[in-house]
């Protein structure tokens, strides 16, 4: 048996965060603001319609649609990080499964907002209910994301129950409700064999389930774009391209926060630097694997130049997409892939620099997939002022952009303030069984 | 010396350009004389601008912009010119109605897609920029236009058809000699136009050479369109049913089950696929919500 201090030592740190202190609400009332500034120019948006942003006719699918991507995107990591390095007994993963999860579950559920978003009159999503076809691909969307969602909420909460229970016993100053709380979700969890035994079979059941639906998610986003039959979406790969880029932004953005909870909320003895040393290896790898996508994805249409694609390809090698299209392969996954190499870089300080670039090129390459391919439709664009056919993203447009980030970081930063984000019960688990 | 060369030299390629240039720019319209001299039997007033902007608002401006403003398309060679401007406004208005008829270069012709009236309503908008203007009405009664009749014959041996156009005045009936006549089969998305535009024979008569192989409907039923248009008549058309064409009978695209349908008419291989998937991550869910309850219960009764 582990001793009392040892458990106590354990579970006040890592409830040590669960408090309103200054930093929090100067920071929370910093997303708060600007949030509401953002949500200002979406009521714009909703006065004045998608006049207010630079989309039109020909380009449709701008910042909001590359924004969507990205969301979703970046939501697979729950997937990676809790289930498969779970089920394949990697226990280094353990602590860091819930930020993961956390991260998972804001962006999968603030991705279906995006949507909406894109929308000029948000009210007739009602008809994507009422009159949508089941042979769309949007409507698969809409189905799986929502499984994902359910999926992700319960594998953030079951393995939260026991935590709950210390929760509820062993924090103080927290208001009554909030106890209650704590309370209610704990469901009478006592840590009998028997709640134990469900607990991880139900555990193991979704941490299966969401493999599939994870992949369903990000696969069926790439088929958004991949069925129809457009120059630069027109591919047989786009699936798994979308998936492997999809856990590149994933890592980055568990790399950051790991950093940023690691440091704010005192927990360098609970994610070390092994932890750091092996996230650097995985999002190596996950790059790689995005690389040699990208290397089927650009390179083979791009030794064949057929008519339509070299037009669509050498806007993007040489044209007018050109700076963007090779700074984010060169900074979001070149540089990064080899930096992280060297064990020097393999650090929480060099890695949050690296993941941030990682990620910014994670967003801007959803935009290289979105956008240029709408500017190059199969019949020419013939007789319209040139502002039609290229797309300049408006500056209110770009605050509906931004309001969607701030979502998740409101959500990331309350769930944490709510919740330990470092399984309490599996961390005393592990020290025990080490011992 | 030399240099005396290269400034004749270039003087001489300047005054080349300048010639050709110029040679564009005023390549004016060539308008045979009794086309020139055409008139509206329209009255132009504010009305008629008014609905002739509409017209231009829907087929003209992607192209001439808005009048008086010069802001055209200048991608096209040659560039289409402002309507208002003096070159464009000194053109008579049967110049304009030709101009419209015929089209040039860029300039497409809108003999079939505007009817003679939305023709002249636009010509009355492009007058309303200019003070100066006067109309001269035609003599040509628009209500005359109703006496007209054209017959269609088809003889199916020679595959010939036959038109014969007839004005029932109420001195009696007179044929239009060399009256304008063209023959039109409707089909999805406007009108085929069937052998060439010909004219009437003395005896008001136009044979068309019809061919064999048109797809009809499920018996073989074409809409024959036939128009004419005569100098004091003015433009009339005229349709009939005709099963001579050959019986069609294509199931709709709509008719079966298929992707691009609507729901109710999904491929059955979507429907299974996507509503399993649904049950069994639901049945699962249900599962998991299930296992909830218990670890509640237990807890509850220790
Ligand atoms: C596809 C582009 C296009 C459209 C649509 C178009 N035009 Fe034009 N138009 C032109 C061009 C180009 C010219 C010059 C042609 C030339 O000089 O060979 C022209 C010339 C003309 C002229 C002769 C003007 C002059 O001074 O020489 C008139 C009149 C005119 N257009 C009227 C119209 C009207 C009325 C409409 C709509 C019913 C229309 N156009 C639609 C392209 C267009």
């Amino acid at each position: 048996m582990l001793d009392q201090s040892k458990t106590n030592k354990i579970t006040s740190d890592l409830l040590s965060h669960i408090r309103l202190n200054y930093a929090f609400k100067l920071w929370m009332g910093f997303l708060i603001t600007s949030f509401l500034v953002c949500m200002y120019a979406y009521i714009t948006q909703l006065d004045k319609g998608l006049a207010v942003t630079g989309l039109g006719d020909y380009v449709s699918w701008g910042m909001y649609i590359s924004n969507f991507v990205f969301f979703v995107a970046t939501s697979l990591i729950g997937m990676l990080i809790s289930s498969v390095l779970g089920l394949s007994g990697a226990k280094w993963a353990a602590p860091l499964a819930r930020i993961a999860e956390i991260i998972a579950l804001a962006f999968a559920a603030v991705a279906g907002l995006v949507i909406v978003m894109d929308m000029g009159r948000p009210e007739r999503l009602i008809n994507v209910f009422l009159y949508g076809r089941i042979q769309s691909p949007i409507t698969w969307d809409v189905t799986v994301v929502t499984c994902y969602v359910l999926i992700s909420t319960l594998l953030l909460y079951i393995p939260l129950i026991p935590d709950m229970k210390y929760c509820y016993e062993k924090t103080d100053n927290t208001p009554k409700i909030l106890k209650n709380i704590y309370k209610a979700l704990s469901l009478n969890w006592i840590g009998s064999d028997e709640q134990k035994k469900i607990l991880n079979k139900s555990v193991l059941i979704l941490s299966i389930l969401i493999i599939p639906v994870a992949l369903g998610i990000h696969t069926v986003t790439s088929w958004l774009f991949a069925s129809t039959s457009r120059t630069g979406w027109d591919s047989s790969i786009f699936g798994p391209y979308f998936v492997s880029g999809a856990f590149v932004s994933g890592c980055a953005a568990v790399i950051i926060a790991m950093n940023v909870y690691r440091s704010s909320y005192n927990l360098k003895d609970y994610i070390t630097e092994m932890h750091f040393d092996k996230m650097a290896k995985l999002l190596v790898l996950v790059s790689l694997v995005y690389l040699y996508f990208n290397l089927n994805e650009y390179m083979v249409p791009g030794y064949k130049m057929k008519k339509f694609e070299a037009m669509h390809l050498h806007e993007l090698f040489a044209g007018s997409h050109a700076i963007l299209f090779w700074s984010v392969q060169v900074f979001g996954l070149i540089i990064p892939i080899i930096l992280l190499l060297f064990k020097k870089m393999r650090k929480p300080s060099p890695m949050l620099i690296i993941a941030l670039f990682v990620l910014l090129g994670a967003w801007f390459k959803r935009y290289i997939i979105v956008v240029p391919t709408m500017e190059h439709p199969f019949l020419p664009i013939q007789n319209v002022p040139f502002s039609f056919k290229v797309y300049t993203p408006t500056l209110t447009e770009s605050l509906i952009t931004l309001a969607p980030i701030i979502l998740v970081l409101i959500i990331v930063t309350g769930l944490s303030k709510l919740f330990p984000i470092i399984p309490i019960q599996e961390t005393i688990d592990h020290y025990e069984e080490t011992k | 010396m030399f240099r005396k060369n290269i400034i004749i030299k270039i003087t001489i390629a300047f005054i080349i350009t300048a010639f050709f240039s110029l040679q564009l720019n005023a390549q004016r319209w060539d308008v045979p004389s009794n086309k020139k001299a055409k008139n509206s039997y329209i009255k132009f007033d504010n009305n008629t601008a008014k609905s002739g902007e509409e017209v231009y608002t829907k087929n003209c401006k992607s192209c001439h912009g808005d009048v008086g403003k010069a802001n055209g398309n200048k991608t096209l060679n040659p560039q289409p010119p402002d309507l208002s401007s003096t070159l464009t406004q000194e053109l008579t208005d049967g110049e304009l109605f030709y101009i419209l008829n015929t089209g040039r270069n860029a300039m497409p012709n809108f003999k079939n897609t505007l009817s003679e009236e939305d023709r002249w309503k636009v010509i009355s908008y492009i007058r309303s920029f200019n003070k100066k203007y006067v109309q001269v009405l035609s003599k040509t009664d628009p209500s005359k236009s109703k006496l007209v009749k054209i017959n269609m014959n088809f003889n199916a041996a020679t595959n010939k058809m036959n038109l014969s156009v007839v004005a029932n005045e109420a001195s009696g009936p007179v044929v239009l000699k060399d009256a304008e006549v063209m023959l039109f089969v409707s089909r999805y998305f406007g009108k085929l136009q069937i052998d060439k535009t010909i004219r009437t024979d003395k005896d008001g008569n136009a044979t068309f050479n019809f061919p064999k192989d048109l797809p009809g409907d499920s018996i073989g039923n074409l809409t024959i369109v036939a128009k004419v248009s005569d100098e004091i008549y003015g433009e009339i058309e005229s349709q009939t049913k005709l099963t001579i064409g050959v019986p069609t009978d294509k199931p709709s695209l709509t008719a079966k089950r298929a992707i691009w349908n609507v729901l109710k008419l999904a491929p059955w291989w979507i429907i299974i696929t996507y509503t399993s998937i649904v049950l069994i991550v639901g049945l699962f869910l249900v599962l998991i919500v299930r296992n909830l309850f218990r670890i509640s219960k237990i807890g509850a009764q220790q």
